[in-house]
């Protein structure tokens, strides 16, 4: 489909770091002037234009608010099509993730709330520790193999995120 | 012979005069209406003064009764007499019974998976019944407002599922209000909390109604409501208080659960009295027969923990899904009758750690917010010059079944709205050429415990090896939280589009037959009334074109297309006088195709206009 880069639909340069707070502003901006509550008394014509361009903009929002989204939409845009589940060479990191996971289930099986918190504050910390990377890693054309790696560690650790809120809901039961 | 007035073109003959519309709370105990008078919004009473209409319908041979005289009649004519019909709204005979209520209705099947309740006026819909209750608040509100109404916000708890929503539309529709917008409860209720007070931050609203339940986190920033997440229960509110009151009665009484329908609806009455009692006192007395008693708010409190327990694990629930820590709420907000309980006060307020706000009506709180939005989308400008904007999201993750039926999401729940999803699926034999499309909402994997939307088959692959065909589903979810889906295999563009049509819905063939009965109820000649429509639908178009013209016809349009543009309106005006439907709907087509380029260009500006208005060392850091 020819639709717009999701950053020209903001009016911004493709780039990994970006303010968050300016982008909701200027989300908020443009969604008050095609949200479908626009044209709710507009002919159906109108309407559907309005939910198109509603659509698409809550499609680039999302995907540019969330780091790993963004970083993997910035590798596309700059080259060939990413497969969404790869195997990644990269041990180093293998390693890691199964000590993150065998945390995780100790800390399921001990239904260690506290346990939890902590365990999301370092996780944060992981996580704002890898985008740095990335940023620096993406304003090197060179390093697009291990901008790609980085990628993957941050879709990593957002699944994990994604764990650790389904395990809070476990242990409320 | 009078002259007839004629405006000048661009202007509306009346150019101050607001346009009516309204906001309705279509509760499952009590519904109500409010409109924006004066700058205040606020609910229209009835001829007696009264604001609440009881959601009770009773049906007699020649005529339909509701609101009060219904609820009072239900025990005396059970069967008659449909009382919380929204419980049974979008839902299945199975789903209703699983709730593990006892309903005094004669069930009878009807076309589709829908329950009919046999009444003396034959078998009646919830979708009718819900109409009948419309009705009425339509008829208030015009006799009120004095005039016709542009269309109305018709109020669905957060937590609907799409078969919910669409029931409640096609309810609207029958009775005959122009929906502009089915708007979420608790957003309805932040905005009539926020504007009230300024409000900026995140705000929880708890909204425990008769029979739902729903908790919605928002963020509030200038005008702009954006729901963060939302959760809660379509099957908990007051009505489960009762019920567990009653079955306490029962059970002290020592009485067969087994109690005919009248019965049954006198110990309701009997348990939702003492509930309402126990809100100011500390015991309540009972008698059911020859049995009586007395219940204290401590028993009471103890029937309804496991239902306070599960609204609080919904909070909980919402929060995490927020993104947010519980002590990032500013405000909570209560909504809903059966917040007037104590003890829903205290578990919220400890939870929450703050005292929930309680200062609008909790009952009216979510129409007045409803009347607001109604206002705006009739598209009146507000006085105080703040447009709102509320961004909502789908509530259920909605997606598709696939293979070992397991459900792939396509949407996960708390997406922002609207939003439209592409997922790409393949065959799994050679020369498959057609492929079942099982659309379903919920948040487990296996199907079975998901809710089944529609079915739909796209037929005509070109039949290759396993695997090779690529067939994109398109989901796409309205402002109204209503699912559209289309599929459409890639390499030979075969396509298959519905709108869905939800397994528990009603059959396309029944809404027509309801609207011809209503029609013909209601006196009405048909095609009188189908022209009229058409009538109204030109002029709509005519004015909007209009005024594009005025606003931008020079800047975005050269001479031919203008000229092509005028020629054509000019047409339609001249048709419109006459009663020539065909023609009309003809020319009306002509005009949108005429002007589809000129509407796609204004959007585009309004989007660069938007940009623009940003200072330019915002753009880059």
């Amino acid at each position: 489909m020819g639709s717009p880069c999701h950053f020209a639909l903001f009016d911004l340069q493709p780039s990994f770091r970006l303010d968050l707070e300016q982008l909701a502003v200027r989300y908020r901006d443009l969604a008050r002037t095609v949200h479908p509550d626009r044209f709710a008394d507009a002919p159906d014509r109108e309407q559907r234009l309005a939910l198109e361009h509603s659509a698409s903009l809550n499609e680039a929002y999302s995907t540019l608010k969330s780091a790993p989204k963004r970083a993997r939409y910035l590798l596309a845009l700059s080259g060939p099509e990413l497969p969404l589940e790869v195997t990644v060479q990269d041990p180093d990191f293998l390693l890691q993730q199964m000590h993150w996971r065998e945390e995780l289930e100790d800390l399921q099986d001990s239904a260690d709330l506290a346990g939890v918190a902590t365990f999301k504050c370092r996780l944060k910390i992981a996580q704002d520790e890898l985008h740095e990377s990335f940023a620096v890693c993406w304003d090197d054309s060179l390093r697009r193999a291990e901008a790609e790696r980085l990628m993957r560690r941050m879709q990593f650790l957002d699944k994990l995120s994604h764990e650790v809120r389904q395990l809070e809901e476990r242990l409320d039961d | 012979m009078a002259l007839l007035q004629i405006a000048e073109p661009g202007q509306s003959p009346q150019p101050h005069q607001r346009r009516l519309a309204v906001g309705i709370d279509l509760g499952t105990t009590n519904s109500l209406v409010a409109a924006l008078r004066s700058g205040l919004s606020e609910p229209i009473a009835d001829a007696a003064g009264q604001v609440i209409l009881p959601s009770a319908v009773r049906y007699h041979a020649d005529h339909v009764e509701v609101g009060e005289a219904a609820r009072l009649a239900a025990s005396a004519d059970p069967l008659n007499t449909v009382l919380s019909v929204k419980r049974l709204m979008g839902r299945g005979l199975a789903d209703v019974k699983q709730l593990g209520e006892q309903l005094p209705y004669r069930f009878v099947d009807g076309e589709s998976h829908m329950p009919f309740i046999d009444t003396v006026q034959g078998p009646k819909s919830p979708v009718e019944v819900s109409a009948d209750i419309l009705k009425v608040l339509r008829l208030r509100a015009e006799a009120a407002l004095g005039g016709e109404l542009v269309g109305a916000v018709i109020t669905v708890p957060a937590y609907f599922d799409d078969s919910q929503r669409q029931a409640t539309k096609d309810a609207a529709r029958l009775a005959g209000l122009n929906v502009l917008r089915l708007l979420n409860e608790p957003t309805a209720a932040a905005v009539a909390y926020g504007l009230d007070q300024h409000a900026e931050g995140v705000v929880a609203i708890y909204d425990l109604g008769g029979g739902t339940f729903d908790i919605s986190i928002l963020r509030l920033t200038g005008g702009v409501f954006e729901v963060m997440a939302t959760g809660g229960d379509s099957a908990l509110g007051g009505d489960d208080f009762d019920h567990a009151i009653a079955g306490w009665i029962i059970e002290q009484a020592g009485l067969s659960a087994d109690l005919d329908p009248g019965e049954q609806r006198s110990l309701l009455q009997a348990a939702c009295v003492a509930k309402e009692t126990l809100t100011s006192c500390a015991t309540a007395q009972l008698s059911h027969g020859a049995w009586q008693g007395q219940l204290s708010r401590e028993q009471f409190e103890a029937l309804i923990e496991p239902m306070l327990a599960r609204s609080l694990k919904a909070c909980r629930r919402a929060v995490r899904d927020a993104g947010i820590e519980l002590e990032e709420v500013q405000a909570v907000v209560m909504v809903g009758g059966s917040t007037r309980v104590p003890r829903v006060r205290q578990v919220v307020a400890e939870m929450f750690a703050r005292e929930p706000l309680t200062d609008i009506d909790p009952d009216q709180v979510v129409a007045i917010g409803a009347a607001i939005q109604a206002d705006a989308l009739a598209g009146n400008k507000r006085a105080d010059g703040d447009e709102l904007l509320l961004l909502d999201v789908i509530p259920l993750s909605l997606g598709l079944e696939t293979m070992g039926g397991l459900m792939e999401k396509v949407i996960p729940r708390n997406t922002t709205i609207p939003v439209a999803r592409a997922q790409d699926f393949t065959t799994y034999k050679d020369g498959q050429t057609a492929m079942m499309i099982h659309v379903l909402q919920g948040e487990r994997e296996l199907i079975s415990d998901c809710r089944s939307l529609a079915r739909f088959e796209l037929r005509g692959i070109p039949p290759m090896v396993a695997g090779a065909a690529k067939i994109r589903v398109t989901f796409q979810v309205d402002a109204d939280g209503l699912l559209g889906v289309a599929a459409r295999e890639l390499a030979s563009g075969v396509e298959a589009s519905i709108q869905v049509k939800p397994s528990y819905g009603l059959t396309d063939g029944e809404i027509a037959r309801m609207l011809q009965d209503s029609f013909k109820n209601a006196g009405d000649d048909k095609v009188a009334r189908v022209l009229r429509e058409l009538q109204v639908d030109a002029q709509r178009l005519i004015e909007a074109v209009e005024a594009a013209l005025q606003a931008d016809g020079e800047r975005l349009l050269d001479a031919d297309e203008r000229l092509a543009i005028d020629a054509q309106m000019q047409q339609l005006r001249e048709l419109m006088v006459g009663n020539d439907g065909l023609a009309i709907e003809q020319q009306t087509k002509r005009l949108t195709q005429l002007t589809d380029a000129f509407a796609a260009r204004r959007l585009d500006a309004t989007v660069k206009a938007a940009l623009a208005g940003r200072s330019l060392n915002e753009i880059e850091e």
